[in-house]
Parts: structure tokens; C-alpha cells; sequence
């Protein structure tokens, strides 16, 4: 691409830092001396896909190997894709500004359904056919991973081979079969029936797929040896997985403009509605010396000035406090700060939380998830009122006076009385606050509360479950409005329409394919921005293709249908599922995987929470 | 705290050149602070409750401008550490579009910046665009209007701050005021020519090659 030319269109868009690479920490190679040239695909905005953690990963093991060169690939805005149609520009990777379309592997990670469009666009632009089947050549190949892989099948006719579970080993193991069926000058046929035989591989279009007349599926069936059942990766020793030591620091703010330490994958709470919770078992911890290297030589080499410490619940972390000590040791002297989640600080030594106070706290957050201790049992999720309450009272006494919350609306078994308890919960913590002899004065308190709505998600013990129509989550989100009487609570909420749409692709099948491709030749890209969704073009998507959405997200799914997504597997059983949903509708808790196993089948990896000792 | 530093203002020079052109001043401030940081160098911090490293720039470029002449001030806090160790170290981590060529004691502080030279490089310049432009630069005055930082929209007049004006072949140079009193950027010079003479607008490049002082010499 002519530099000049390119440079002069890019002073034309908003935030050019987006697209013009060069950034320090970004890698450059020799085109001539790579065996394989990798593009590393966010399906949104630079802003937001810099700051995830896993494609930092990905890119720097990827590139520690000399022979393979990955290079990152952004959603172009909307203003520079006009741009880019309109200049003839195709979609190029940032740090050679070559065209992605003549490289051996174009990579999508999948964060969130609302980028399915994306992923399609994207693919537009690099000038290559949508669909797995009409690209006929070896190369590129269209692979995907990310947790929206745990029930791929939306988006399956567009991507050749997807990648299950954690990437660090199968990626690389992928990238050497493709070199060796390179060099034998095989088709892409004869390689994706070899990748198919790798654990964590998952080659769609090697299952034929049957429906019933009810529109449920009747059988999946694999051909040309794929297996049956295809079971997830996950990273068995975590001091000795790979961990970047650099990362590439944009010019431009993204949204985590700070260095992300890693410290355990999984989770032991088992939150029924949290995906993440289930599908990242079994809990893998990093000893507090590797967390605090790895912290420590990211700073030096990327001169961030802070640090966040990034699992699904720091607070479970078994050496917090270790941890702590070892990064207040040189943190505070080299002017670094370190962000802390909101941690169940109960346990500290004095000593301990004596240098903690230090540390510049982000706001006070909690996530009840649900108004009432009824339905909070439902979802497991074991926060009690008294405990928030509590909390509150001390961090107002420590000068506190802004509250965020967070909650669920549409959850199984919701009434309006739940609704209403979120709006009393509030209330309650304004009265804590000014029932406080010693509040600070002069101050108000302001308690915001955040509600987004509940999609049921596979892999979840919710995943049986009906999600609520648009109408009624507008409906519940209007009643909730009217139960809030003072101004000192804010309340927002999301789009009911997108939540829907979310629902209905979390647990699609591959009939959705085509609601995709034509939402997106309607004009559908960025669903996940408000300025740029438009539900009437999904609308006219669905009834073009036939399909009805609510077949997808509202109907109650019986345990013994067979679901998109059964012939994956994620470790956690069906039957942990059914059992958990059971126990959702008795109203009963089921305690964490380190006071208790439930047998939940991610023991079968042999490794993390399972065989710790208690 | 509580110790006393023999704090020292070095003078840093730097150019901004490439696809550091993107980089908006406010992101270049996050940029810097990374550098200095990843440097090395004994810097001095700020002592308020967000503590971030102290640097005064002398005038912010446009986003889109290349430069080679930036100028940035920072605080070292060991007496021993002597100006060529800085620019060593800060060229050890330097990116591929950002140089730092020289680093020396302030002479005059920021105040007293008066003029910038800018290069304007133009596409291509007709012959008779060019004559339109060498007539405007030289009008009695050029009235148009600036919409200052908090959106309000007063009415300037151009001349008194065109120091100087060479139009040669397809580039033209221009020293304009600038400096934290009073600042022109050639931008608008360029726009006010395309709207009041009706010039359909040509793409031009800019590159700021100097900061003067007061009286027009170097500002050091």
C-alpha cells in the first residue's frame, strides 16, 4: 500500500492512532523469512480489542516463534470503512499494512454474539467469500476461538475450524499440521479432516446436522472420521504456560490502558446464569511468584504505571495476601499503581491492610445479581443483604458515598416482587447511610444501579431455561422504574432488543446462519453499539430467512432435547447441568468447589481445584 | 518526602515524525510518561495525590503534523545525572517515529516562546492557485473567525500574526505566532484562504521545523 496515499485518508477519520499501527511493543518481521503469517482478528472497535488479555497472549506466543509472524486485525469504524470501500483499500493487518486475504490464517476471536456481523464484514473487506465453502483454497483459513465457540453453530458456515477451550497449545499444534500440509501442497479438505483429529478442534463443516419436524435437532452426525463428541483445551500447569512479557502499548487510550496480570482461570462459584464460570473449569491458579514476576517485567518493558490483577474472582485467589506483600514491595517505590477489585479484605493482617490503604480503590461495586435472598439462592449466587449492608457502613465510614450495583432482570423464576427488592436493597443503603451518626457531612449518597437482562447461555444449568420476550423485559424494566422513589438511586439499564437478539444467538443452531448473512447484507455491523444497531433490519433478517427467534430464546427446552451445542464438550456434564437446574427451582444453594465438589465432571482434566487439598 | 532533592529542568528536543503524526498531544503526554519511565531516567514526580511524572511541553502540535523540533521540559532528581546519560537513555527506548536529538539546560523558559516556522508541502500547486495564495498572504488584513477553547467564536485577524510568509514551488513556509499568549496554526491560515477565494482546498502536509523566541532566534 502506498504509504503517502494511505496516510493521507487516514487524516480523514476519527482517531487514525486506530488504524495506523507502529505502536512500541508491536512486532515486525520479514515476510520473506516466515513460514506462516497469522491475522489475529478482533471483531470490534482497536479500543476494545487491544485491551483483551488472551489476544496479547496469543500474539506475543505466536510471534515468539520464528516462523510464525501474527499481526492484529480491528473492526474498522464505520467512517474508515466508507473510506476504505470507497479507496479500493483492503482489510490489512496493522503492523505490515498487507492485505489479510493473501495470509495463511485469519483468526477471529469471539467475545459476545452482537460481533457476528462483524466477523462478516470483516471477511467482506479482506475481498473474501463469506462462507467456509465457497473459499475452496488452502489458504487463508478462517479459524475462530473465544468463549462464543462453546456454541459455535451460528456462525459455523463462515468459519473453517474452530478452536475449543484455551488456545496457548492448540493453536501452535494447528499452525504445525498447516505447515506440513502446506509443504505436501494438500487441499483444504484433506488438511480440516486432519485437523479434525487434534483434541480442541472442532471442524463444522464435518457434521451433518438433522432436525425434527418440531424444528429441534434430531441427530448431529460426524463423517470422515471427526469424532463424535469434541472436547476442550485447557492449560494443565499455569506457572508454566506461557505468559507475555511485553505488551504492544497503544498510542491512543484504550479501554484497560494498564498492564493485565493474569493470576487464575476459572472460577469456584458457580453462579448459575455466568457462562464463564462454568465453561472455563476446573479453577488453575499461578503461584504468587509468577504473578509477581510476570506483573513486574510488563511494567519495565511496557512503562505502564499500573497494574489490575485479572480473574473472574480475585478475591478467591488462595495467596491474595503473599501476592499483595510481593507487589507492594517495589510497586509503591516506582510509582505504580495497583487496582484493586473489590476484595473481601476481612482477612488481612493489620499490617497488610495498613499498606493497602494506600492504594487508590476503584469505586465500591457489588454484584447481587438479584433483589431478593429467594431468587439469590435460585442463581447461587451467596451474597446476603446483611453482608452488603455491612460493607457499605464501612466503607462510608471510611468516606465513601457512591454505591454501584449491579443486577439481573428476566432471571428463571423472577416475579415483581424480586424487582421490587432490588429498588428496596437501594433504599435500604441510602437509609444505612444517613442513619450513620458519623456520615460525612455535608455529602448526599448515590446509589447507582445497574440492571442488564439475564440471557440463558449453554454450558449454564440455565440453559434449559426460557429467556423473558422483549415486550416483558420492557415491561419489568418500567415496573422496577416505578418502584424507585428518590433521586439518591440512579437506575440504567440495556437495550431490551439486544438482549434478545443475544439470546437468541447464544443458543442458535446453524439455521441462524443465514439470518446473519442477510442482517449483514441489510447493513447490520457494530449490533453492540447503540448508535449503530437497528433492530427493524434484524426484524426483516428473521422473516426473510423463515426463522423465528423465539424458537431460539423463549421456549423452555426439555433436558432430553438435544441442544446445538451437546456434541462439545466443556468438561461440566449435562447431568451437573440438569441436577444444578433442579436445585435452581428448589431454591437451594450449591456451595463452592473448594467447600465442596459437586461432581460438576471438570475433575476429568486431572487437574486445579479438584485435587487441591482441603 | 521528606528528603530534599536538588531538582534540575532539562530541555529535551525531539522529532515527531511517521506514523507518530496520529498521535494526538494529549496521547503523546501518555506516551512520554511510558518512555520516561521505561528510560530510567531519575525523574521527578508530582507530589499530589495522583503522582505522575512532571513534563511541561513547550507547544502542542496538531495531530496530523510531522515536527522536528519538539520541545519538552522534565525535572531530574540526582545532581550526578548529566544531560548526554538522559538523551542516551532516552533514546535506548525510543520508538521508530519519535527521535530525541538533544538534550540541554533551559535557557528561557516556555513563556517566552514567540514564533514557529512551518513547512507546508502541497500536493500540487497550479500556477494560479499559488498566485492567489502569494496575493492573500500579502492582503492589508485577512478577518476571519476562531473558535477559541470553550467554543466561543471571536473574530481575528491573521496578518498581524503571519510574521512571515515563502511561497517557493509546491511548498510554503510560514512563521506564525505561537506560544501559550497567542497561537496561529497554519490550518486555518490555509482554511480561510480556500473559503474566501473560493479554492476548491488541495491536500497539503505541515511540518513545524522551528520554535523562536520573542525576538525570533531559536528558542533554547
Amino acid at each position: 500500500m502506498d504509504t503517502q496515499q494511505f496516510e493521507k485518508l487516514l487524516l480523514q477519520v476519527q482517531k487514525p492512532g486506530r488504524y495506523s499501527g507502529g505502536e512500541s511493543g508491536s512486532i515486525i518481521k520479514d515476510k520473506e523469512k516466515v513460514d506462516v503469517r497469522f491475522a489475529f482478528c478482533f471483531p470490534d472497535t482497536y479500543e476494545i480489542g487491544m485491551s483483551h488479555l488472551g489476544m496479547k497472549i496469543l500474539y506475543s506466543l505466536f510471534n515468539s516463534r520464528e516462523d510464525i509472524w501474527c499481526e492484529r486485525v480491528f473492526a474498522p469504524w464505520t467512517d474508515f470503512e466508507a473510506v476504505m470501500r470507497e479507496n479500493n483499500i483492503p482489510l490489512f493487518a496493522l503492523e505490515s499494512r498487507d492485505a489479510i486475504k493473501d495470509f495463511d490464517f485469519i483468526g477471529f476471536t469471539l467475545q459476545y454474539e452482537m460481533a457476528y456481523t462483524n466477523v462478516l464484514n470483516m471477511l467482506d473487506l479482506a475481498g473474501l467469500p463469506l462462507k467456509s465453502a465457497d473459499r475452496t483454497s488452502l489458504s487463508p483459513l478462517v479459524v475462530a476461538g473465544g468463549p462464543c465457540v462453546c456454541n459455535p453453530e451460528p456462525i459455523a458456515d463462515f468459519i473453517d475450524l474452530f478452536f475449543l477451550g484455551e488456545g496457548e497449545e492448540v493453536d501452535l499444534e494447528i499452525i504445525d499440521l498447516y505447515k506440513e500440509h502446506k509443504k505436501k501442497g494438500s487441499t483444504k479438505e484433506e488438511f480440516l479432516r486432519a485437523a479434525a483429529k487434534i483434541e480442541g478442534v472442532y471442524v463444522p463443516s464435518l457434521y451433518d446436522i438433522e432436525y425434527n419436524e418440531d424444528n429441534t435437532i434430531k441427530s448431529v452426525t460426524p463423517k470422515n472420521g471427526a469424532p463424535a463428541v469434541i472436547s476442550k483445551r485447557i492449560i494443565k500447569d499455569m506457572d508454566k504456560c506461557y505468559y507475555p512479557d511485553n505488551f504492544v502499548v497503544p498510542y491512543i487510550e484504550i479501554v484497560h490502558d494498564r498492564v493485565v496480570q493474569e493470576v487464575f482461570r476459572g472460577c469456584i462459584r458457580g453462579c448459575r446464569f455466568c457462562q464463564a464460570g462454568f465453561i472455563y473449569r476446573p479453577v488453575r491458579e499461578k503461584s504468587s511468584d509468577t504473578v509477581n514476576r510476570q506483573a513486574r517485567a510488563l511494567c519495565e518493558n511496557t512503562g505502564y504505571d499500573e497494574i489490575s490483577l485479572s480473574s473472574l474472582s480475585t478475591s478467591d485467589y488462595r495467596e491474595i495476601e503473599p501476592l499483595l506483600n510481593k507487589l507492594l514491595g517495589w510497586t509503591e517505590k516506582s510509582y505504580v499503581s495497583l487496582a484493586l477489585p473489590s476484595l473481601r479484605i476481612d482477612n488481612f493482617s493489620d499490617e497488610l491492610l495498613d499498606k493497602i490503604k494506600h492504594i487508590r480503590k476503584s469505586g465500591l461495586t457489588f454484584a447481587p445479581e438479584a433483589g431478593t435472598q429467594r431468587l439469590r439462592d435460585v442463581i447461587n449466587k451467596n451474597v446476603t443483604e446483611e453482608e452488603i449492608l455491612n460493607t457499605c457502613r464501612t466503607a462510608f465510614e471510611g468516606g465513601y458515598t457512591a454505591v454501584k450495583l449491579y443486577f439481573m432482570l428476566g432471571l428463571p423464576t423472577e416475579t415483581d416482587e424480586d424487582l421490587k427488592g432490588i429498588a428496596d436493597l437501594g433504599q435500604k443503603i441510602v437509609n444505612e447511610f444517613y442513619s450513620m451518626p458519623n456520615k460525612p457531612k455535608g455529602k448526599s449518597v448515590s446509589v447507582s444501579i445497574s440492571v442488564s437482562t439475564f440471557v440463558p447461555k449453554p454450558f449454564t444449568p440455565f440453559q434449559f431455561e426460557p429467556q423473558i420476550t422483549k415486550e416483558e423485559i420492557h415491561r419489568r424494566q418500567e415496573y422496577l422504574k416505578s418502584c424507585i422513589t428518590t433521586r439518591k438511586i440512579s437506575l440504567s439499564y440495556h437495550d431490551s432488543a439486544t438482549s434478545s437478539l443475544e439470546g437468541v444467538f447464544a443458543r442458535g443452531d446453524r439455521r441462524l446462519g443465514a439470518v446473519i448473512e442477510l442482517a449483514y447484507k441489510n447493513g447490520c455491523t457494530f449490533d453492540s453499539w447503540t448508535e449503530c444497531f437497528d433492530d427493524e433490519k434484524w426484524k426483516k433478517a428473521f422473516e426473510d430467512a423463515g426463522v423465528s427467534p423465539e424458537f431460539y430464546a423463549n421456549r423452555l427446552r426439555d433436558y432430553s432435547e438435544i441442544n446445538p451445542w451437546d456434541h462439545l464438550d466443556y468438561g461440566v456434564t449435562k447431568k451437573f447441568l440438569i441436577k444444578e437446574n433442579e436445585t435452581a427451582h428448589n431454591e437451594k444453594t450449591t456451595p463452592n468447589c473448594r467447600e465442596k465438589c459437586s461432581a460438576c465432571g471438570a475433575a476429568c482434566y486431572g487437574e486445579g481445584v479438584c485435587f487441591e487439598k482441603r | 518526602m521528606g528528603r530534599v532533592f536538588a531538582l534540575r529542568n532539562v530541555r529535551i528536543y525531539f522529532s515527531k515524525l511517521g506514523r507518530m503524526k496520529f498521535v494526538s498531544h494529549l496521547d503523546l503526554t501518555r506516551f512520554m510518561a511510558r518512555l520516561i519511565k521505561k528510560s530510567k531516567i531519575p525523574v521527578w514526580y508530582t507530589e499530589g495525590f495522583n503522582r505522575h511524572i512532571y513534563m511541561n511541553f513547550a507547544v502542542p502540535l496538531s495531530l496530523g503534523f510531522e515536527s522536528t523540533c519538539e520541545i519538552m521540559d522534565i525535572r531530574i532528581v540526582d545532581e550526578n545525572f548529566t544531560n548526554s546519560q538522559c538523551l542516551e537513555q532516552l533514546n535506548s527506548v525510543a520508538a521508530e517515529d519519535i527521535k530525541f536529538f538533544a538534550v540541554n539546560d533551559p535557557v528561557l523558559p516556555t513563556k517566552e516562546i514567540g514564533y514557529a516556522d512551518f513547512i507546508l508541502s502541497f500536493e500540487e500547486l497550479k500556477a494560479e492557485t499559488a498566485s492567489k495564495l502569494s496575493a492573500f498572504l500579502q492582503s492589508d488584513s485577512i478577518l476571519c473567525e476562531k473558535t477559541g477553547k470553550k467554543g466561543k467564536v471571536k473574530q481575528i485577524d491573521l496578518i498581524p500574526k503571519i510574521k512571515s510568509f515563502l511561497l517557493e514551488d509546491k511548498t510554503l513556509n510560514l512563521t506564525l505566532v505561537a506560544g501559550s499568549e497567542d497561537n496561529l496554526n497554519p490550518s486555518l491560515v490555509m482554511d480561510t484562504f480556500f473559503s474566501q477565494t473560493e479554492t476548491e482546498p488541495i491536500f497539503y502536509s505541515v511540518t513545524r521545523t522551528a520554535i523562536l523566541d520573542k525576538k525570533g532566534n531559536k528558542f533554547k
